[in-house]
């Protein structure tokens, strides 16, 4: 459009609008469907969807009240909303005209004085109100950026509490005594050939440190003593051999135990640990092998642990080297 | 529910054998009252110490290679019922679990059953090996009890539909519940072991025991829903939620540990390991979903997965219809 006639309408204080009469619905309308030419029929078919919704949503209610069972609840609650739905929308579909249905509409921008006499009054103003207010602005930003370092905290909080020496050590200790959930000591005779258990050091079965970090599996891999590693001669007296449950490559617990094939498997991403020879893993994507405790029996038959473990459990960590060998 | 008619069925049959054991263990209780007069008010709290010591020798030989030494776990001469009779192990337990061995007159019938269903791989003498003493297909079943044999062929895993498979897979049973324990007899005959064919006393079971026990010491395999899972090498755990899985074979597994599951020995006891049966049975088998189909347990993401697709699908499929043009 020219400037004239912009011009010229801001005079009229009228708004540019193409007039465009609404057509009066006539059953011969080109926007009337094949269905809606019937109406009738049409009219029936939908006021019986309406109606069966409306004794559905009805059966619902009596449903819902009388506290029918889960499925009666569910099936009429969405049956009688899915029908109601369905008798509206072939309500607007097939008894409404069909568009597309065209509406002008007038020129969105203010004429180019007004923006001129709005631009100069701007001007105008900002020497004595529209200005930099340095005090405000200060303030604002200081409590906004102590609102931002705050929103940090919950994400921080996110995380759980501190993991304190736990990366470092676990509970066991010279002398700690293998326990199982219930709090009963592992002898000799408890375990046969091929029998796996989850022990904890005495005391500690039952907390929540002593179940995240200090998780042992006890495996009975054969009748006699058990060499696993060089070094390693006495840790596994009768064949009681003991592994940290917790995985080297994300801590998963290691609870799967293949007794034919003697592999411990990780369940989260099917780590596999040799039990006869250390628990090297021999696939998957743990880094180490799983930490193995040393064993002895007491004056009384009771299994208990030589020391803690030699290295720290579970996933590794960027202070932490990883090797293949003896995660050392 | 298909458990208590095998149930009674069972006990029926156990009944062939325990009465002349229990008519011979008051007759043995009678005479100890004649020597000890005055201790027949005590009878019957002695009656158990009495019969475990008198047993021992009674018992024979058991190769105990399979069980632990932990007090009612499955050990009978750690156990608080002990019946022995004429050298022959018959019966041991707690109130939890009933340990059973086979009649020994079935062992007749078993041999002809294990010659013509089992010694093809096994060997005629169960041993695993070839007439030349060279190693067969099978492994050695001698000394592995009865309820291993019980377990193996009323899962139908045998006998073996491949026997190159990596493992037997469940199928339906080649032979009956009665065939299986005549095998059992037959086999035990040669090496009278254990553990014996158990009967679980669910009635007393504590469900939420085992469920804790369930999600501690079965879970990592059969998964927390019992949908069982894939292992290492194609092997894999199966699914509990079969409801043709007995409280019987259940039992079974955990006390046998076939194939590469582990055995639980000494770690739970009879009672325990009743919990974890009544567990399975009655709340792996007969999940409850109130809130719709349960999709078999298999977890959020297939949830999740089946929620999208029925879901965002059906909308789309509805938008699509609302907004076609004529």
């Amino acid at each position: 459009m020219s400037d004239e006639q912009e011009h010229g309408h801001v005079q009229e204080h009228e708004p540019t609008r193409t007039k465009v009469p609404m057509p009066i619905a006539t059953l011969s309308d080109p926007h009337l469907g094949d269905a809606a030419k019937n109406p009738a029929r049409a009219e029936a078919i939908i006021a019986l969807i309406l109606l069966l919704g409306t004794i559905v949503i009805a059966g619902f209610g009596a449903a819902y009240w009388d506290n029918w069972n889960p499925w009666a609840i569910g099936a009429t609650m969405g049956a009688g909303l899915f029908l109601l739905g369905f008798g509206l929308t072939a309500w607007g579909k097939y008894l409404m005209p069909q568009g597309p249905f065209v509406e002008e509409r007038h020129v969105l921008a203010s004429s180019s004085e007004e923006r001129g006499s709005m631009a100069a009054a701007l001007v105008e103003r900002s020497a004595v109100v529209v200005k930099r207010r340095k005090l405000l602005g200060g303030i604002f930003a200081l409590g906004s950026g102590i609102f931002g370092i705050v929103a940090i905290f919950p994400l921080l909080r996110s995380l759980g509490p501190p993991p304190g020496t736990s990366l470092k050590g676990t509970d066991w200790k010279k002398g700690s005594l293998l326990v199982d959930s219930n709090g009963r000591s592992v002898n000799h005779g408890t375990l046969v050939v091929g029998g796996i258990m989850t022990v904890y050091p005495e005391g500690l079965q039952n907390t929540s440190v002593g179940q995240a970090v200090d998780q042992t599996v006890l495996i009975r891999v054969q009748d006699s003593d058990l060499v696993t590693a060089e070094g390693r001669e006495s840790w596994a007296p009768a064949g009681y051999v003991a592994y940290s449950k917790l995985c080297t490559h994300l801590g998963c617990p290691v609870g799967l135990y293949e007794q034919q094939l003697e592999l411990l498997v990780c369940p989260c991403h099917q780590s596999m640990f040799n039990v006869r020879n250390g628990a090297v893993p021999q696939f998957g994507p743990a880094p180490r092998p799983l930490p193995q405790l040393p064993l002895y029996f007491d004056a009384n038959g009771d299994l208990r642990a030589q020391g803690g473990y030699d290295q720290a459990v579970g996933p590794g960590y960027f202070e932490r080297t990883t090797t293949k060998e003896n995660g050392t | 529910m298909p458990a208590p008619r095998t149930h009674a069925r069972r006990s029926r049959r156990r009944l062939q054998f325990l009465l002349p054991g229990g008519l011979l263990s008051v007759a043995a209780l009678g005479v100890l009252a004649l020597f000890f007069p005055g201790a027949s008010a005590q009878a019957s709290t002695t009656a158990k110490a009495s019969a475990v010591s008198n047993s021992v020798k009674e018992c024979g030989s058991v190769n105990l290679k399979g069980v632990s030494t932990t007090h009612n776990s499955g050990n009978p001469f750690h156990s608080d019922n002990l019946v022995c009779f004429d050298g022959v192990l018959i019966r041991y337990g707690d109130s939890a679990i009933t340990y059973t061995n086979p009649p020994t007159s079935y062992a007749t019938a078993g041999k002809l059953l294990f010659d013509q269903t089992c010694s093809s791989c096994h060997g005629t003498e169960a041993n695993g090996l070839l007439p030349d003493g060279k190693a067969n297909i099978g492994p050695n079943l001698q000394g592995v009890g009865a309820a291993t044999i019980d377990f193996w062929v009323t899962t139908g895993r045998m006998p073996a539909a491949d026997v190159a498979a990596v493992e037997a897979e469940r199928k339906p049973p080649r032979l009956t519940d009665k065939e299986a324990l005549e095998v059992a007899a037959y086999v035990n005959s040669l090496d009278p072991s254990v553990p014996a064919v158990p009967t679980a006393n669910l009635k007393d079971a504590n469900l939420a025991d085992g469920a804790n026990l369930f999600q501690l010491n079965c879970a990592a395999c059969h998964t927390i829903t019992g949908a069982g899972d894939a292992l290492a090498f194609g092997t894999n755990a199966p699914s509990l939620q079969n409801r043709q899985v007995t409280a019987q074979q259940v039992v079974e597994a955990m006390r046998i540990g076939p194939a590469n599951m582990p055995r639980f020995s000494g770690n739970l006891s009879d009672a325990q390991v009743r919990d974890v049966v009544a567990y399975v049975t009655e709340k792996i088998q007969h999940p409850s979903n109130p809130g719709g189909l349960g999709l078999g347990g298999v977890g959020p993401v297939a949830e999740g997965f089946v929620a999208l697709l029925l879901g965002v699908g059906g909308l789309a499929l509805i938008c699509f219809w609302i907004g076609e043009r004529s």
